[in-house]
């Protein structure tokens, strides 16, 4: 391996595999993070996401496997390795009497190196609750503390599991901005997350994880299109025509039908169209259809087709 | 050394909020002393009352009076009717009633035997016994001078104590023990908690060492250690007069070297444990025989012979035994280089022991 080419990847994972009792928590994968992108690991709950993520933090030991972060083997040089890296673990509790002020000076003491504090609480919005007790913040300020633990020391390699779970829309939008600016500093993040829209909308690469196992790696916007040439139309109508009459309409894949609500992939969009135009012309129900519309399929699509089951069951 | 002072700082500014935290440590072994060293504080420089009934009324019997009632132990009442008395003493508002009965004068006068009748409750056997020997000195003494018979033996009251040691004396240092138990025990508690609720798993992503936390911890721990020996020892001199004899720089150094040895105590016993709910009976298990066992609150002696080996097993008995040898000069338990030592060996063996066991994650 040239140097060039471990310099790009920031971390390098290599048939990794981790088994809880029977369970196969994480299921032989491979992976690489590039420097400077934001990595999604997209998943539902249980699909061995958070395990992997502390396997390269260096929290858990694998079964088997190799994890290379900055070019160090993270079995055998953690310490080096923990103060260039920033983890944001899933909803850890801390010292429930220290003020959240004090709990990130504690932990910039950690590091030979550490943002100022004031730019942390500006940037996560948490300059007015600085001085409260860690125990008496509410869930998304919590969330957002941990966050900016994970950038304290201005690390290399974010690794955020789940960062917006338990905030509400504006401090996610609050969220996606800080994971952006690290971005254009060059930084890279590691984010984990069941939010199909954040996952779209932040990362440049997503690795698709079911049961421990890989089953898509790609831009989103590859995935979507390797995926899914077609694209959905979306209407209303009562009665709803019976699913056998609408896979008979031109370029028709799948249809799914929920009360009055029609879903129906395509990929003729304009055959298909006219051919539901037709139908409903032929059976006087011109009147009934509502909501006539083409969308792009998301990534919220490719999972439904890649596993069978909707992200947040 | 900037993050072991920042891990210190935040141990020491948790501990200040948390208001439970601060009554236990505090509070407590100071109520505990006052409590003990108040309700037991009536040996000494305690007076019974008696009442004196003087039936004869004559100029001898009211010397026999003035005699009684210079007694420093006694506080004498001068009452007409006995049977009240009687009724008083029965429900033990009077230890005794002293009655002269008449013709005492008169019978002295003409050389005759005259006795003297003492009522008292056989059920305070301490206090009557205490009475009717002192009555009988002062019975003596009187006799001696009616008949002017010459002393010729004499006691000589010659203490083995250079001081007095009173009950308070023998439980300052006693709670000084309790406390230090307490506080080193119950310390292994916080990583318990912390490993429990993920807190050490949170650490462990920073590139903080295990050793900078623990210590910090230990350190806490004795800066809370030294701060409750000196506030009981404050508090037990202001209220108490109890003063320490020996060295400051012992007693403190016996008091660091306990707390240490009791932290170590903690750590290992709970070892095992993976919860707080599951840590807290093992300790708790640990503490109560050493309580009780350990000559904190009684001496050693009281207890009978076959629990010895016990007693001697128990680190505390070391500690307090220590304590009280530098502060008040009691009587040795054991040399104190043996209980220096001993509490060296417990500390040595659990440190070893708990390294060895201890689970982070």
């Amino acid at each position: 391996m040239t140097q060039k080419y471990a310099n790009h990847y920031i971390a390098q994972i290599k048939n990794l595999a981790k088994c809880y009792g029977d369970v196969r928590a994480v299921d032989d994968i491979s992976f690489q993070v590039c420097r400077g992108e934001v990595f999604g690991m997209l998943g539902p709950n249980g699909a061995g996401k958070t395990t992997t993520v502390e396997i390269i933090d260096g929290l858990r030991t694998a079964d088997s496997g190799e994890v290379t972060v900055l070019g160090m083997d993270v079995k055998r040089v953690p310490g080096r390795i923990k103060e260039k890296i920033g983890i944001q673990l899933q909803s850890p509790s801390l010292l429930p009497l220290l003020s959240l002020e004090e709990t990130l000076s504690l932990f910039a003491s950690f590091y030979k190196r550490s943002l100022p504090i004031d730019y942390l609480l500006d940037i996560l919005a948490l300059k007015e609750s600085r001085k409260v007790f860690v125990k008496n913040l509410s869930g998304g300020q919590q969330q957002r503390l941990s966050v900016a633990m994970a950038l304290v020391n201005d690390p290399e390699i974010a690794f955020l599991d789940e960062p917006s779970t338990g905030l509400d829309p504006q401090a996610r939008r609050g969220l996606w901005d800080v994971i952006e600016d690290m971005r254009r500093k060059g930084k890279t993040v590691f984010l984990t997350t069941h939010y199909m829209e954040e996952a779209e909308r932040l990362c440049d690469r997503i690795v698709v994880v079911d049961h421990g196992k890989i089953i898509a790696t790609g831009s989103p916007s590859e995935l979507i299109s390797r995926y899914f040439k077609e694209r959905a139309i979306r209407f209303s109508v009562n009665p709803t025509p019976t699913k056998e009459i609408l896979k008979e309409f031109p370029g028709v894949i799948e249809v799914a039908i929920d009360g009055e609500d029609v879903l129906i992939y395509s990929d003729q969009i304009p055959a298909t169209m006219s051919a539901i135009l037709g139908y409903a012309e032929e059976t006087n129900l011109t009147e009934q259809l509502k909501d006539l519309h083409v969308r792009q399929a998301t990534l919220e699509d490719v999972f439904l087709k890649l596993t069978g089951r909707k992200i947040r069951e | 050394m900037r993050t072991f002072i920042k891990l210190l700082l935040s141990d020491l500014k948790q501990f200040y909020r948390d208001r439970t935290a601060l009554f236990f440590t505090f509070a407590f072994p100071l109520l505990f002393m006052m409590v003990f060293g108040l309700a037991f504080s009536d040996d000494n420089g305690m007076s019974y009352e008696i009442g004196l009934v003087d039936e004869d009324r004559s100029p001898a019997s009211e010397q026999i009076s003035t005699v009684l009632k210079q007694v420093s132990i006694f506080n004498v009442e001068q009452v007409d009717s006995l049977d009240q008395e009687l009724v008083r003493l029965k429900k033990g508002y009077i230890r005794g009633v002293v009655v002269i009965p008449a013709g005492a004068q008169a019978n002295i006068a003409m050389g005759k035997a005259s006795s003297i009748t003492v009522y008292y409750d056989p059920s305070q056997s301490t206090s009557s016994s205490i009475i009717l020997s002192t009555l009988n000195q002062i019975v003596n003494q009187i006799n001696q001078q009616l008949t002017n018979q010459p002393v010729l033996i004499q006691v000589e009251e010659q203490s083995v104590q250079t001081h007095d040691l009173r009950y308070i004396d023998y439980l300052v240092p006693g709670i000084l023990a309790m406390s230090i138990l307490f506080l080193g025990l119950f310390g292994s508690l916080t990583m318990v908690e912390r490993r429990e609720k993920k807190v050490l798993k949170r650490f462990g992503a920073t590139p903080v060492g295990r050793t900078k936390l623990l210590a910090s911890q230990v350190v806490y721990r004795l800066i809370l250690a030294i701060i409750q020996a000196f506030l009981i020892i404050v508090l037990a001199s202001l209220v108490f007069k109890v003063t320490v004899i020996g060295s400051w720089f012992e007693l403190f150094g016996i008091i660091l070297l306990g707390t240490l040895a009791f932290i170590s105590i903690g750590y290992f016993v709970v070892v095992r444990a993976r919860t707080v709910e599951g840590a807290m009976p093992i300790i708790q298990l640990v503490q109560f025989p050493m309580l009780f066992l350990s000559g904190i609150f009684f001496p050693v002696e009281m207890m009978p012979t076959f629990m010895r080996p016990v007693v001697n097993a128990l680190p505390l008995t070391y500690v307090a035994d220590a304590l009280r040898q530098i502060m008040v000069q009691g009587v040795p338990l054991n040399p104190m280089w043996l209980n220096v030592a001993v509490l060296g060996a417990w500390l040595v063996v659990c440190v070893t022991l708990a390294i060895r066991f201890f689970k982070w994650e």
